[in-house]
């Protein structure tokens, strides 16, 4: 019996899709049988970034009206192994489902796939409520600004209010250098708010944007920064410990240079 | 309103409601149950004293209509009187409330602050939520940014108070706000309305409570005042 995880934020444009991409990439790479779905009905992106629109047939309206079986929508991810996407439908809008169907979907998906990740809308209008309707667990993606954070608080309340518990966040496009100059809110400042436990922490990374516009997810490379916050976000997922990189105690030359003469970092 | 039936009337005296003298307690109560469902945001953060005219109810009876006007209307009901007996409220109201035996009613807000119901929260009150209440609140926890606690009575936040706090909905300046760490984008106390001023974010270290005096909300730390 898999898990079905729903990747939410409130506000737009903090890295939902990205982040959805990424973890079903990293799961799917750790061996783990996964299937993405898009809720964003109208507006759908998760395709574009996984890079597998023009394979699409039938999409997630179809199946909760019927007109496919389930088997039929999910398109399958050559590059790897065990990785399914359910795309959304692009011509319809939110109120194509609801959250019954999506409840039904998710408990057949979950029958099958050890892990099952929804890629929310943001809003916490009926996309919202169809997103969350079959999840058991919720990561809650948030940027460094005071907006963004806001909107993750009142997420993380309607989360709770049904009865999703202990959401876990993801703090995302983090700016080392903007936090050590006191420019940018921090992790702690973050977590204080929210009062909610940390999975991950992704830096900004400009990569990412390279990355989501070929439709290649960067977890699968090893040379990207925001690839290995999300590897590791993947292995925490799949129970490991990892430790926390401290982004912002990057070293900088002269304690480089400190450290090769043999000097203890003050 | 309909030419039969039960009439509120308004007066500075407060409101008073006319009941045809043949009705029955029970129909009484479903028309005035009707009528403040339509009215409700007439009567919101309103205190009102209630007398009715027309018939005589008993004293459970009594309790039944005070417990709709209470519930339904949003407003404060300070008393609730047959026209014509200035005896303070029935006993019976209190009772209702509580569940006990009849006992000499001390109705909340009559003597300013220091009695009333309290809601108690145990968890972070977090932005989009609104909590009211028709007595005092206490908040185990933070209350965050876009967060609204209004209540009638006083507010005490356990934690670091962020959000919007309104205390002494009902319009009692006596009202009183406190929190371990106040950094509230606005209180409000009563009529008056108050906001943090525009320094760096820099969270109160120690406890610290709101308060009305000489008509505006002064904040002081918690310490020198007990």
């Amino acid at each position: 019996m898999g898990e079905v995880i729903v990747i939410t934020s409130g506000k737009g444009g903090v890295g939902k899709t990205t982040t959805t991409a990424n973890l079903g990439v990293g799961l799917a790479l750790q061996g783990k049988k996964t299937v993405l779905i898009d809720t964003d009905i109208g507006l759908r992106n998760l395709d574009v970034v996984m890079g597998l629109e023009n394979r699409i047939v039938y999409d997630l309206v179809d199946v909760v009206e019927g007109s496919c079986r389930v088997k039929q929508a999910l398109i399958k991810d050559k590059r790897y192994d065990g990785l399914h996407l359910l795309p959304a439908a692009q011509t319809r809008d939110k109120n194509a489902v609801t959250p019954e169907q999506m409840e039904k979907l998710c408990d057949e998906l979950k029958e099958e796939f050890d892990y099952v990740i929804i890629d929310c809308p943001a809003g916490i209008e009926q996309g919202f409520k169809n997103a969350i309707a079959g999840a058991s667990r919720a990561f809650v993606v948030t940027t460094p600004e005071v907006s963004a954070v806001r909107d993750a608080d009142r997420i993380i309340g309607l989360l709770e209010a049904n009865d999703i518990r202990n959401p876990r966040l993801i703090v995302n496009r983090l700016r080392p250098d903007m936090v050590r100059r006191g420019d940018m809110m921090t992790i702690d400042d973050i977590i204080d708010i929210l009062a909610i436990e940390l999975i991950g922490v992704i830096p900004d990374d400009e990569n990412i944007i390279v990355s989501t516009n070929r439709g290649e997810p960067a977890v699968a490379d090893a040379k990207s920064a925001a690839g290995l916050a999300y590897r590791n976000i993947t292995r925490r997922i799949l129970g490991e410990d990892v430790p926390f990189v401290d982004l912002t105690a990057q070293e900088n030359i002269l304690t480089k240079m400190k450290k090769l003469f043999g000097f203890k970092p003050a | 309103m309909e030419a039969s039936g039960v009439v509120f009337k308004g007066s500075t005296e407060g409101l008073s409601i006319i009941v045809p003298e043949e009705y029955t307690a029970d129909q009484l109560i479903t028309e005035v149950s009707g009528k403040i469902q339509a009215n409700a945001r007439f009567f919101r953060g309103a205190r009102l004293k209630v007398t009715y005219h027309g018939i005589r109810l008993s004293a459970d009876e009594e309790a039944r209509l005070f417990k709709i006007l209470d519930e339904q209307s949003g407003a404060v009901i300070e008393s609730l009187n047959r026209s014509g007996t200035g005896a303070p409220p029935s006993a019976a109201m209190s009772a209702s409330r509580r569940g006990q035996t009849p006992a000499p009613l001390r109705r909340f807000f009559t003597k300013g602050q220091d009695e009333s119901d309290c809601k108690f929260i145990r968890t972070t009150v977090r932005g989009g939520t609104r909590i009211q209440y028709e007595g005092s609140v206490v908040v185990v926890g933070d209350v965050n940014p876009g967060a609204e606690i209004v209540a009638a009575g006083n507010v005490i936040v356990l934690g670091l108070l962020r959000g919007m706090v309104h205390a002494g909905a009902g319009g009692s300046r006596d009202a009183f706000i406190s929190a371990l760490k106040l950094k509230p984008t606005q209180l409000r106390i009563a009529d008056l309305i108050a906001r943090c001023p525009d320094d760096p974010d820099t969270p109160g270290v120690y406890p610290e409570i709101a308060s009305v005096r000489d008509g505006m909300i002064v904040v002081n730390p918690l310490y020198e005042r007990s």
